[in-house]
């Protein structure tokens, strides 16, 4: 790594997205920029400005391009627009590789034409079956960089500039994902009130629509009928997104008064209490109805939990069906593989055990900040075999 | 004064006996000695042994006094004058000095030739076999003044205890040292440890053994770094020593690391039709992504990976049997990827044409078509004999041991892999190679096909 990190040597990797803290992308940018740094690259990180209609119309951008129907008004058009066009004329670009994640601050590439440099357009989202209005909107600013990156290769559609497939990545040494006692552990199940009585079932994700927690829970009921066991909720909500208040008051209004069910509003930054919970937990779920790559399942599978999950976006790579973990396709599926590895412990240490492994080998930071420096440094080089 | 003019003419016997005495002694004495030299020399040279050689060298200047000592002596045994001033006492003297210094000049010489000459024969440094001269004339010429001093009546207890003071400073002052220097003359001397030895301690450190200073030992390791190890340390502890350098090769052997990229093409099948027709005409970097991407990604799991195309069809659409059938192709077997490409055409085309139904993938679980790109870095490690290629791949990552094994024979349309083609061609090591390029490596994980390389290797070494 130090030996991509010297080829590196004098060029500046400034990075743009919309916030410092909340969501996977944020989270990753949070431990990638600082792990370059320490290789010797000069990597930063700079954040877009933009005020509560400005996000509400790029939280909409991102469920539409996921597919979900929604109206893209004129209004949302001059509003993206708008504060595009501020970000444009005040935003300090200082990179020799300008590297942009999702769309929120994709139209900054309009200074491309001025400044020349290399563009790189970092989609965290599948854009595989996007409204087609919002993709034809955004697509004029996404042809102009030079490459774009996806998380998987269903999450691609075809475009004129070349596009690579990077997989995300966890930090195994993070307050999210290191080693805790059993100590710590119960801490923070008392703090929550979460009685370690009944194996924990946990779901991890912010307050979406997409991550699909109303069909969570009940998924939840139907196992509950035959085999007791409690379910955790745990998310938290992102700056760069509104819906998540509205989408909390329903999980809670579908929990009505069950003990067994916790929802938990966790503030940005209870890494520790995340890990707690998932380390406490028997089997974690990621019932997306959409996903980009679903983080939080690298982070189960690294704690060597079984994983009941849908198969949508980049799950798929993660979970091997079976032999990771277990793929579901709706409510009544999700429930029964719950209930398969309630009943089969020891099938469901041995999938754990498995997907550790595969983490290990595709999923931890070194693999992926090795690909990012491979990219950057691939750029200049169009062919298939290139020598260093 | 008139009596001491006619003091030879009245006593010249007593004079002209012990001179003429002297004369023909030392006429005979120097005769005898170049007699005895030409014939010395003339053994000499016969031996294989140097130390004659060397002697008669450092004799050669000392012998000539010696003549003259032993003509004197005889002289004044047969002289009768006598003196109020004893100058016999002090020829007598006079004898003594010269001796002692024709003695030291003897052992200068003797250390001047003997010491560089033992230092080349145990590969000092030439550092150490200068200073080690050093020390011992100077050792020496302290000895035969002190001796001379002590010949004249001169009193030496002082000189004595100032040399003493001054070995007892330059002990304190080479503590550290001098355990090490002894370190060194017993590594030397007992030869656990030669210059051109490829050793390994038991600390880990390793590499080729450069000098053997007074202080310290040098070794190069194979990525070209410089380890200082102590001398006393190398003795203390456990020391492999695999002996000397073997064959060497006509070209050294660089390791190459290789890591990838993968690049989406936005193609994609929903079908098999679909597969086949993309497939016929992809690129071989297309190819050759879909049918090692699965022993790249999952090498810890299953020595015999299928590829890409063998899982999807399985999985997604539910043909079981086209799937064995595609799994079961050997890449193994197959020159390029060309040829790989084309049968696995045709063992779709067969089954396209077997008729039946076809299923669709469902969305999003379609064929994605995908390529990659490599890159290629080098290493540290280079290998100018088997040795070195045997420690080397030791350490080898697997991205490395990926790169020459397969990606060099498949992607980059060598005749075998890489290890072979050099092991034949700059090491003229054709059974091994040959060994090598028949090993399946698509059989084992890499881990295992690393440790049956070594396997064959530390072997063939043997």
């Amino acid at each position: 790594m130090r030996l991509l990190a010297n080829k590196l040597s004098g060029k500046v990797i400034q990075n743009i997205n919309s916030t410092f803290s909340g969501g996977g992308v944020a989270e990753i940018l949070q431990r990638m920029v600082p792990l370059l740094i320490e290789l010797g690259v000069d990597a930063r990180w700079s954040v877009i400005k933009g005020d509560m209609p400005f996000f509400e119309v790029t939280k909409k951008i991102h469920n539409t391009l996921h597919g979900r129907p929604d109206q893209f008004t004129q209004q949302d058009i001059s509003i993206f627009n708008e504060t595009s066009r501020k970000n444009i004329e005040e935003h300090n670009l200082v990179g020799d590789i300008i590297f942009v994640h999702d769309p929120q601050p994709v139209a900054l590439v309009e200074r491309k034409k001025e400044l020349g440099k290399k563009w790189l357009w970092r989609c965290h989202i599948d854009i595989s079956k996007p409204n087609e209005e919002v993709w034809d909107f955004l697509q004029p600013w996404v042809l102009q960089y030079d490459a774009a990156v996806f998380s998987a290769p269903a999450f691609s559609r075809p475009l004129s500039i070349r596009q690579f497939f990077i997989s995300p990545s966890i930090d195994p040494l993070s307050d999210k994902n290191k080693e805790l006692s059993r100590d710590t552990i119960d801490a923070v199940l008392a703090k929550y009130k979460i009685p370690n009585d009944k194996p924990i079932i946990l779901q991890v994700s912010r307050f979406d629509y997409l991550k699909d927690p109303v069909g969570v829970i009940q998924a939840f009921q139907q196992v509950k009928r035959s085999i007791a066991c409690r379910l955790v909720l745990a998310g938290g909500t992102a700056a760069d997104d509104p819906e998540s208040d509205k989408v909390l008051a329903e999980v809670m209004e579908k929990a009505g008064g069950d003990p067994d069910i916790h929802v938990l509003l966790i503030p940005s930054g209870s890494d520790i209490e995340i890990n707690a919970m998932q380390r406490a937990a028997s089997i974690v779920l990621q019932k997306s109805l959409k996903e980009g790559f679903a983080l939080t399942v690298s982070e189960a599978l690294w704690k060597e939990k079984a994983v009941v999950a849908s198969a949508v976006g980049g799950i798929p790579l993660q979970v091997q069906n079976k032999f990771t973990g277990l793929l579901s396709h709706g409510i009544e599926g999700t429930a029964y593989a719950i209930r398969q590895l309630l009943g089969n412990p020891e099938y469901a240490k041995w999938l754990g055990k498995n997907g550790k492994e595969h983490v290990r080998n595709n999923f931890l930071i070194t693999r992926h900040l090795k690909e990012y420096m491979l990219l950057f440094l691939s750029l200049d080089r169009p062919e298939d075999v290139i020598y260093l | 004064m008139n009596a001491a003019l006619s003091w030879p003419s009245e006593r010249w016997p007593e004079v002209i006996i012990p001179v003429a005495v002297f004369i023909a002694a030392l006429i005979a004495t120097l005769w005898l000695r170049r007699v005895s030299y030409k014939a010395l020399t003339r053994w000499a040279e016969k031996t294989k042994w140097q130390g004659d050689d060397i002697l008669l060298q450092a004799t050669r200047g000392a012998s000539v006094l010696w003549c003259i000592m032993v003509s004197a002596a005889l002289g004044l045994a047969v002289s009768s004058v006598q003196s109020r001033w004893k100058w016999k006492d002090l020829s007598g003297d006079g004898l003594w000095t010269l001796l002692v210094l024709s003695l030291a000049l003897t052992a200068f010489n003797l250390a001047d030739q003997l010491i560089p000459q033992y230092g080349e024969k145990f590969q000092f440094s030439q550092r150490t076999v200068r200073l080690t001269g050093t020390i011992v004339k100077a050792f020496i010429i302290v000895i035969g003044i002190l001796l001379v001093l002590e010949i004249w009546g001169v009193p030496t207890s002082p000189i004595l205890l100032v040399v003493a003071l001054v070995v007892l400073i330059a002990a304190l002052a080479f503590r550290e040292t001098l355990p090490n220097l002894l370190a060194g003359f017993q590594l030397s001397t007992t030869e656990q440890v030669k210059v051109g030895d490829y050793i390994k301690l038991e600390t880990g450190e390793e590499g080729y053994v450069r000098t053997i200073d007074w202080r310290m030992t040098q070794i190069e390791g194979l990525d070209q770094s410089t380890i200082f190890i102590p001398n006393r340390k190398l003795i203390q502890t456990t020391v492999i020593n695999y002996g000397r350098p073997i064959k060497k090769a006509k070209e050294a052997f660089r390791f190459y690391d290789r890591l990838h990229l993968k690049e989406l093409t936005g193609l994609k099948a929903k079908n098999l039709r679909e597969l086949a027709d993309i497939l016929k005409n992809a690129p071989d970097s297309i190819v050759y992504y879909h049918t090692h991407n699965f022993l790249e990604e999952h090498h810890y799991l299953t020595p015999e990976p299928a590829n890409d195309f063998a899982l999807w069809v399985n999985d997604v659409l539910g043909d079981v049997v086209l799937g064995e059938r595609l799994a079961s192709i050997d890449a193994f077997e197959f020159p390029n990827l060309r040829a790989l490409s084309e049968r696995l055409v045709n063992v779709m085309e067969e089954r396209l044409s077997s008729g039946g139904e076809f299923r669709q993938a469902t969305e999003g679980r379609e064929f994605y078509f995908v390529k990659s790109v490599s890159v290629i870095l080098p290493t540290p490690y280079i290998a100018h004999d088997l040795r070195e290629f045997l420690e080397s791949l030791r350490k080898l990552s697997l991205g490395s041991l990926y790169y020459h094994i397969f990606e060099s024979r498949l992607r980059l349309q060598k005749a075998t892999n890489d290890f072979s083609v050099w092991l034949e061609q700059s090491l003229d090591e054709p059974e091994l190679a040959d060994e090598i390029a028949k090993f399946d490596p698509y059989t084992f994980t890499l881990e295992g096909t690393k440790s049956q390389l070594i396997q064959l290797i530390e072997k063939r070494l043997k």
